[in-house]
């Protein structure tokens, strides 16, 4: 097996939290991301899901190197993000691009498109002064929009427009690695379909490493072949798509499954209750308080993410059963 | 009427009385030259819940603003009719709509950050409607408002009763909506995207409460929604609209399961299923307001258009137990 | 929304429609900027278009009114008040503009640095920043005066101290904003390096609020100016001053309206129209005037 070119070892990412007032000043931890395993190969795509809140920004971020991890370690190929030194930050940041949820605000409001786009090849002398031009005509053709774009500003786009120019950034400095956050909540079912299918044909034709956040499991199984569903800072259950689709086996993962809105099945909410605060999380299993399956046990022990066969990894003392 | 009840949720489809609650008829809306809403046209029946699906800009908003009054002259120039309970609501005063909105209206917004008044406790603001147009005591309407955010699933309503907005959650915000729009029993209730905001389990459960509600008191309700699915789940009848207008209405399980016009049938093509292979976008965007084409206005789009699209208007014909509008159904 | 679709894709006209179109738009604004052209015309071409020595003493002619040979009259020394007026213009624009430029910069700079390094150094650039904004500008500019003595060019510094404060902070603000926008994070994480990143991706983000208010403390750098040295405590006499020219005038006020009056309306339109150049330069720039969907 090739060596994964993210690692991350058990990372923790907490927040000091200050309470108000001058008694009990005594700091409380919320918990972002709590024991976070995951290795990503060469050429995966791989779609992070969960509610809001459940810590798929924080753990971008980290990946991104934006963030330190308050425990664990995240690897960059071998090398441990946190120890980068000013040669491999530049080959971090050339090889790595992020795609921002708000793509909008991600651009430089004074600048023209043509210059947000040239900048990062300008920076890594990916090509000739002369010839950036043609460049970034290309560029333009290939996430699909017209060339008399690169004279606006990004305030002149719509929204559509503006995401297919995000990605046009990320492209433009020949990365391995695209990171995207929400990237087409919030748009049109026909803008997203165009999107969607430009970001799945670049990274079919390119071979981009993509991890995709992404609150709609439909988006997620449609871009990515590989799945991680978050729970309040933990990856709870981890997988192919199909399989993921297919036998659920997290009882947050069904869930999840179940409440998304389908053409041939009637409205089911299929949990109660809200993602709790990360904030002094309870002792045992942190899906307990909504688990249609809990069991004594599960207020006792916390379940870590194991194999639970060859490909899939669960956190779960008791995994849905059904057949494969 | 608590018989009624009972029938109506069972078949909802069957017209109970001969009027129909809500009666649009060549409805047009403009806002200078530009014709926001052009000619739309919709009957909604007692306990009948309807979606209204489309592109951003198609009017679907705009629509339920003017429903409620919260679009008038000057601001817009109206034409054709609203017939609400059999009243004209495009010559109604403003006086006569303050007592229908909030009391036999209701709405609920997409953003309930922004429609809550952050300078009040979401007990007071759920008392404003009880204390405007029922003219409860002080005294009930505290009791009135915790038994309603009970109703609508928000744990210990009576420590929340004096909570303010933002010490809620985005979920149990939008509960406190709901417990607004409902307060005074409404007949028809209005929702601008009520879930768009939520995570998919949280928008399950609200949709299931504001159905509960509704079927509970027999309401109508109209729905604005992005999401196709959650509209086949939710709503007894669709009204798809392109641009202004209506091309496509009828019961949910034809218009989403068999659409006829080519713009639902292209939406369709574009949502994302579990398990979606693959998507085909309709080419092309919505014109701008300023430069409609001549004929369909779904034309520069469409698949399907041939030389008189572009030339004339389709009427809307009804098909199938639709209405349909398109020169070439088949 | 639809004027966005077509517009013409050169740089040039993307600016004129940006900004010079709403500027022009403006129908004041633009009565302001013409009738600051015919001031700095005026400043700028006063050796010619002087009838007199400024400064030239005529006791024989003193107090006339307007003539053929002295168009707006004389003061009691008899200096030519037409000439004087012409050279007082050169005067007020030159010390507003250049009290501002100077306060601008130092003002910026200060900001800029307390905005982007934070922590302790924030701490100290700001608390000095507040020590100078505790006290008005006007008895700033004359504390400082009183220290250095008097004349045009410590009226420039003094004038240029009592604008750092103003500047500064506002500098500071709005680096604060721009900072955690992110735009400037994505920058970084495309590996772009520091400098850079404050030159292109912050700079321009907060240098226009900082235009428009340069172009309304103009008008107030002359009004103090003005007043300053109405004063006695600006430039010295005989200078061909506004300010001490309506000092001068005080005392024929019943006599000879003239000499206070004919610098006084001058003063008085320039600041008008300043003032509605500014209005407008705010507008023009202001983002929420522009469609930002
Ligand atoms: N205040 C306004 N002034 C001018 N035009 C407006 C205004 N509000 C809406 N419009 C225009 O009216 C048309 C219909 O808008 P509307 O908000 O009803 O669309 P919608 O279907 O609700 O879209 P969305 O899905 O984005 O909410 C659009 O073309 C829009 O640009
Ligand atoms: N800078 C921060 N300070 C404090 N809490 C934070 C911060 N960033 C994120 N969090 C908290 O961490 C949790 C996970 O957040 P996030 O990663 O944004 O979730 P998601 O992207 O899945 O919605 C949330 O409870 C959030 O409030
Ligand atoms: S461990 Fe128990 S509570 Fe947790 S998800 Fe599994 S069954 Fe549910
Ligand atoms: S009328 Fe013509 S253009 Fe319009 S939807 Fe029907 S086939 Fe297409
Ligand atoms: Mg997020
Ligand atoms: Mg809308």
């Amino acid at each position: 097996m090739q060596e994964p070119i993210f690692s991350l070892l058990d990372v923790e990412r907490t927040y000091e939290l200050r309470r108000p007032g001058w008694l009990n000043r005594a700091p409380r931890q919320l918990k972002a991301l709590d024991g976070v395993r995951l290795d990503l190969q060469r050429g995966d795509t791989l779609a992070l899901v969960g509610e809001s809140g459940s810590g798929k920004s924080t753990l971008i971020r980290l990946m991104l190197g934006l963030e330190p991890a308050s425990d664990g370690r995240v690897l960059y190929g071998q090398r441990d993000l946190a120890q980068l030194d000013a040669e491999e930050k530049k080959r971090f940041a050339r090889e790595v691009a992020f795609i921002y949820q708000n793509a909008r605000g991600s651009m430089n409001p004074r600048m023209r498109i043509a210059d947000i786009l040239a900048e990062p090849i300008r920076l890594h002398r990916l090509c000739a002064e002369s010839a950036i031009a043609e460049r970034l005509a290309a560029l333009l053709d290939r996430v699909g929009l017209p060339a008399g774009l690169l004279q606006r500003f990004p305030s002149e786009l719509s929204g559509g427009q503006i995401r297919r120019v995000a990605i046009a950034r990320a492209l433009a400095a020949e990365p391995q690695v695209i990171m995207a956050d929400e990237s087409v909540a919030g748009l049109d079912v026909s803008v997203q379909a165009q999107v969607l299918n430009l970001l799945r044909d670049l990274c079919r034709e390119s071979g981009i490493t993509l991890v995709f956040i992404t609150h709609d499991l439909g988006v997620a199984s449609y871009l990515c072949e590989k799945i991680a569903v978050l729970y309040l800072g933990r990856i709870v259950e981890q997988g192919p798509t199909d399989a993921i689709l297919n036998t659920p086996r997290h009882p947050y993962t069904r869930a999840l499954l179940q409440a998304f809105p389908r053409f041939d099945m009637p409205l089911k909410a299929s949990l109660s209750g809200e993602i709790p605060s990360p904030v002094d999380l309870p002792k045992g299993c942190r899906f307990a308080g909504r688990c249609p399956e809990a069991q004594a046990a599960c207020r006792e022990s916390d379940p870590a993410l194991t194999a639970f066969d060859a490909e899939r990894q669960v956190a779960c003392l008791f995994p849905v059963a059904g057949a494969q | 009427m608590d018989c009624a009840v009972a029938l109506t949720t069972q078949a909802a489809n069957m017209p109970v009385s001969e009027e129909p609650l809500l009666d649009v008829r060549d409805f047009s809306l403009r806002r200078g030259q530009a014709v926001v809403l052009d000619g739309v046209s919709l009957a909604l029946q007692p306990g009948e819940t309807l979606g209204l699906i489309g592109e951003s800009g198609a009017g679907k908003s705009t629509l339920a603003l003017a429903l409620i009054g919260l679009l008038r002259a000057p601001e817009v120039q109206l034409e054709g009719s609203l017939r609400f309970r059999g009243t004209e609501l495009t010559r109604l005063k403003e006086a006569d709509y303050r007592r229908l909105r909030g009391n036999k209206i209701g709405l609920i917004f997409q953003d309930a950050t922004a429609a809550l008044n952050p300078c009040f406790t979401v007990g007071q603001q759920i008392a404003e409607p009880l204390k405007r147009h029922l003219g409860l005591s002080k005294w009930d309407r505290r009791e009135r408002a915790a038994e309603l955010m009970h109703s609508v699933g928000i744990p210990e309503p009576r420590l929340r009763l004096d909570a303010y907005p933002h010490e809620l959650s985005g979920g149990m915000q939008q509960r406190v909506m709901i417990a607004i729009a409902l307060a005074c029993n409404p007949e028809l209730l209005l929702a601008d995207e009520p879930t768009s905001a939520l995570d998919v389990t949280i928008q399950a459960q609200i949709m299931e409460l504001i159905l509960d509600r509704v079927r509970e008191l027999n309401s109508s309700a109209i729905f604005v929604l992005h999401d196709l699915a959650l509209g086949a789940q939710v709503c007894d009848r669709i009204a798809v609209m392109y641009a202004g207008q209506i091309v496509e209405e009828g019961p949910s399980e034809r218009v989403l399961a068999a659409p006829l016009h080519p713009y639902t049938r292209g939406l369709k093509s574009c949502v994302v299923e579990l398990g979606s292979r693959t998507l085909v976008p309709i080419p092309g965007q919505v014109p701008p307001l300023d430069a409609m084409p001549a004929g369909c206005r779904f034309a520069p789009r469409c698949p399907k258009a041939k030389a008189i699209c572009g030339e004339q208007r389709p009427r809307a014909e009804i098909r199938d137990g639709r209405q349909v509008a398109c020169w070439f159904i088949d | 929304m639809s004027d966005a679709l077509n517009i013409t894709a050169t740089p040039d006209s993307q600016w004129k429609r940006r900004f010079l179109q709403p500027l022009l738009r403006q129908r004041s604004a633009v009565a302001g900027l013409a009738i600051i052209v015919i001031y700095v015309v005026a400043a700028v071409f006063a050796p010619w278009l002087a009838t007199h020595d400024p400064t030239a003493q005529d006791l024989m002619a003193s107090l006339q009114g307007p003539s053929a040979a002295h168009w707006l009259g004389t003061d009691s020394y008899g200096q030519d008040l037409y000439s004087r007026l012409l050279y007082g213009a050169q005067l007020a624009l030159i010390i507003g503009f250049a009290s501002v430029a100077l306060g601008l910069v130092v003002g910026v700079a200060i900001g800029l640095a307390a905005g982007l390094m934070g922590g302790r150094t924030e701490w100290v650039l700001m608390r000095i920043v507040d020590g100078l904004l505790a006290f008005p500008e006007l008895i700033l500019a004359m504390a400082f005066m009183a220290v250095l003595g008097l004349g045009t060019e410590n009226l420039v510094y003094a004038l240029a101290l009592s604008f750092v404060g103003p500047f500064a902070r506002m500098t500071r603000g709005d680096v604060l904003q721009v900072k955690n926008q992110p735009y400037i994070e994505a920058a970084r994480l495309m590996g772009v390096p520091t400098a850079a990143i404050i030159w292109r991706h912050v700079l321009p983000n907060v240098v226009s609020p900082i235009l428009v208010q340069a172009g309304m403390r103009v008008s107030i750098a002359i009004l103090l100016e003005s007043g300053l040295s109405f004063l006695g405590i600006g430039v010295v006499p005989p200078t061909p001053d506004w300010g001490l020219m309506i000092a001068e005038g005080r005392a024929f006020i019943t006599m000879a309206p003239w000499i206070s009056g004919v610098p006084g309306v001058a003063l008085a339109i320039l600041l008008v129209a300043l003032n509605l150049l500014g209005d407008g330069l705010r507008d023009a720039f202001d983002p929420t005037t522009q469609k930002d969907a």
